[in-house]
């Protein structure tokens, strides 16, 4: 116990430092505006944001990036509120009760709930990171190339079962991912891999050309088929931001619920936030007194999943701090933040470099509660910003890419590249091809195949060696059963249900 | 729109209909790919002795993925899905190539049939904007220039001013 609070305030005493402060207070006011922008989700936000955060200090560097994820989510639940056009799978749910809470001229309270439950979950879910970190990276150390291997596997199976549509089609994304990551020169003999005797492929695909491509210029371009003059952004004026005694009253309950739910959800691979936010809601309408009052504006539909998705969002930081794995999108988008940075994402971040392992930690319970002060006297600049049309926005939204991607490497072939991955993004969602199961492999591609290699060899060839050992037993067991699971078209047809709803 | 519309089976072989097409094309393309890069790492060592070679993993990832691939399509042949969705060309067009003059303008690109000369941050900027904002059927001039120009200071301030990125900014300097 004394040790959490030694760290925490070790992680504070980084955190709390003006620059930090000043990163983290730019990164949620970043995130926020460009989050808010209809049509662009979490992980599109994050992408296009990576770039201005790669001249940084990396301690700076990856406090903003937690500052930019938590705004991004808190811009994606302001826009769900006031114009009903969720950026993201996670603010579908938000976007039920939100919207109705607007139009009834209630848009300050949603809002205002939305950001008090965040902040209760972000304080909770904070504590729990501290206090989870030293028994899972003990955990870590135990862990051979064999279990590495078996749990990015289990990390894959989650993100297959999680994605909408069809589990083949999920698998292949993985397989594509993992086959893209293998472009470029071999880890151990430095042999070009699938080149084609292209220079600039030699030293592999950029991570963010492939990100940036596939969530920024792929939803740029799907969102251009859509017509954009349809949105029903709330015309009544926001008056009153503070909830009355009674909300308060009315959302306590939702918002511990919620963040409890988030908290479990978030550490568990694959899809965190989303399901976090679905499975809340569901929660607090069945056990409601008044069900058949959900989806006509109350206040508990705002609180629970806002607060679940912000505790899933941050627990979902255990697996990738401590043991090195990006649980979802968000995360893997992060591990290429800090590969950048010279930093490996595991185990051995807390001991070898405790100030940045705390002082990230104890920059998330700041970065909420900077959005708590910075979003309700903003709501205004967002309603002004939402007002903006769209066909002046993708516009600005374009330049913007093409300069962060060419401004990390000076290179012109990465903007191209990343053209590329946007044709190749458009395409997917017109073939029901999820992008997020691919990028989380490409990202994990390297590490897997590097653990799969080292494994094989230790057990001197013999592949039986993933099912020997307990621990990588467990692991793919859990797996095979998790995508059975999902394979099992009755369970497919109920999972869909869920996410209709 | 997905209730079963019966797509028109166009393409689809002699003895089979292709049922949804969305899946079929989407499961053919998989093996596409998985061929591309089998035959791109073909020139790979494979296995030596228990250690894995350099084409060992990508050989036996795209096997998985042809695999995968080849169920992708079956499903397509046994099951009735919708038609694929109409893919837009204009605004895609014109998206794709504002990134790719931006691409050639901002350090200068040499092309077969001409050469562009390193034009800098701002004009590739506001050419960027100018003919993406094309691609959109609502476009107006006046503001969009108005908008492009604000942008273009917008993106210098953050980029070079803010983030002290180094950027030529005019072809001259």
């Amino acid at each position: 116990m004394s040790e959490l609070l030694a760290n925490l305030a070790l992680g504070f005493s980084v955190a709390a430092h003006p620059y930090n402060i000043g990163f983290c207070l730019l990164g949620a006011l970043v995130g926020t505006l460009v989050g808010v922008l209809p049509g662009i989700g979490t992980v599109a936000t994050v992408a296009m944001l990576l770039p201005i955060t790669f001249g940084l200090p990396p301690v700076g560097a990856l406090i903003m990036l937690a500052g930019i994820y938590y705004g991004a989510q808190y811009g994606g639940s302001t826009t769900s509120v006031l114009v009903n056009i969720p950026g993201e799978a996670g603010s579908v749910v938000t976007c039920l009760d939100g919207h109705q809470m607007a139009r009834q001229g209630r848009a300050g309270a949603a809002l205002a709930i939305a950001a008090i439950g965040s902040f209760f979950a972000g304080c909770v879910s904070t504590v729990l990171v501290a206090a989870l970190g030293t028994p899972l990276t003990s955990l870590a150390l135990l862990f051979g190339p064999a279990e590495y291997f078996s749990l990015m596997v289990l990390g894959l199976i989650f993100a297959v079962v999680l994605a909408k549509g069809s589990v083949l089609n999920a698998i292949a994304m993985i397989l594509t991912g993992l086959l893209l990551s293998m472009v470029g020169s071999d880890l151990e003999t430095g042999a070009g891999r699938m080149t084609f005797d292209i220079a600039e492929l030699s030293d592999g695909i950029g991570f963010t050309n492939v990100a940036m491509g596939v969530f920024g210029f792929a939803e740029i371009i799907r969102n251009l088929e859509m017509s954009q003059e349809s949105r029903d952004i709330v015309k009544a004026k926001i008056k009153g931001l503070m909830p009355t005694r009674q909300d308060l009253i009315d959302s306590s309950g939702a918002i511990a619920r919620g963040t409890i739910l988030g908290s479990l959800l978030g550490i568990l691979p694959g899809g965190g936030a989303v399901v976090a936010s679905f499975a809340a809601y569901t929660f607090e309408k069945r056990i409601s007194k008044h069900p058949e009052r959900f989806g006509r504006g109350v206040i508990e539909g705002v609180a629970a999943p806002e607060a679940a998705n912000n505790a899933a969002a941050q627990t979902s930081f255990i697996p990738l701090l401590t043991l090195g794995i990006p649980p979802n999108a968000v995360m893997a988008l992060m591990v290429g933040a800090m590969t950048i940075h010279g930093i490996v994402p595991g185990p051995q971040v807390m001991t070898k470099q405790p100030e940045l392992f705390w002082g990230m930690v104890a920059s998330m319970w700041l970065g909420n509660l900077m959005l708590v002060i910075i979003n309700l006297p903003l709501v205004g600049v967002w309603v002004a910003l939402l007002r903006v049309p769209y066909r002046l926005l993708y516009p600005s939204i374009i330049v913007f890419c093409c300069i962060g991607i060419y401004s990390i490497n000076n290179s012109p072939t990465d903007v191209v590249i990343a053209a590329i991955f946007g044709l190749v993004g458009y395409w997917l969602t017109k073939h029901d091809f999820e992008p997020a199961p691919l990028v989380l492999a490409f990202v994990l591609g390297p590490l897997m195949e590097e653990n799969l290699r080292r494994a094989m060899l230790i057990a001197r060839g013999d592949a039986t060696v993933f099912l020997t050992r307990p621990i990588s037993a467990t692991l793919i067991a859990l797996a095979a059963a998790l995508l059975v699971l999902a394979a099992l078209p009755m369970i497919r047809k109920r999972r869909d249900e869920v996410f209709v709803e | 729109m997905a209730e079963g519309v019966k797509a028109p089976p166009n393409g689809g072989g002699l003895r089979f209909k292709v049922r949804a097409p969305r899946e079929f094309y989407g499961g053919l393309s998989l093996i596409g790919v998985a061929i591309l890069a089998i035959w791109a790492s073909g020139d790979l060592p494979g296995m030596h002795g228990f250690a894995f070679g350099p084409g060992t993993a990508p050989r036996l990832f795209a096997g998985l993925l042809a695999l995968v691939g080849a169920l992708v399509a079956l499903t397509g042949l046994l099951f009735d899905g919708p038609p694929i969705e109409r893919f837009a060309v204009r605004g895609p067009a014109w998206v794709i190539l504002a990134i790719l003059a931006f691409a050639g303008m901002i350090r200068g690109v040499h092309l077969g049939f001409m050469t562009i000369p390193p034009l800098g941050l701002i004009p590739s900027t506001f050419a960027a904007f100018m003919i993406s904002i094309i691609g959109s059927s609502e476009m107006r001039w006046v503001e969009s220039l108005i908008a492009a120009v604000a942008m273009t200071a917008f993106c210098v301030g953050l980029f070079v001013y803010l983030l002290q990125l180094p950027f030529q900014l005019w072809p001259w300097y």
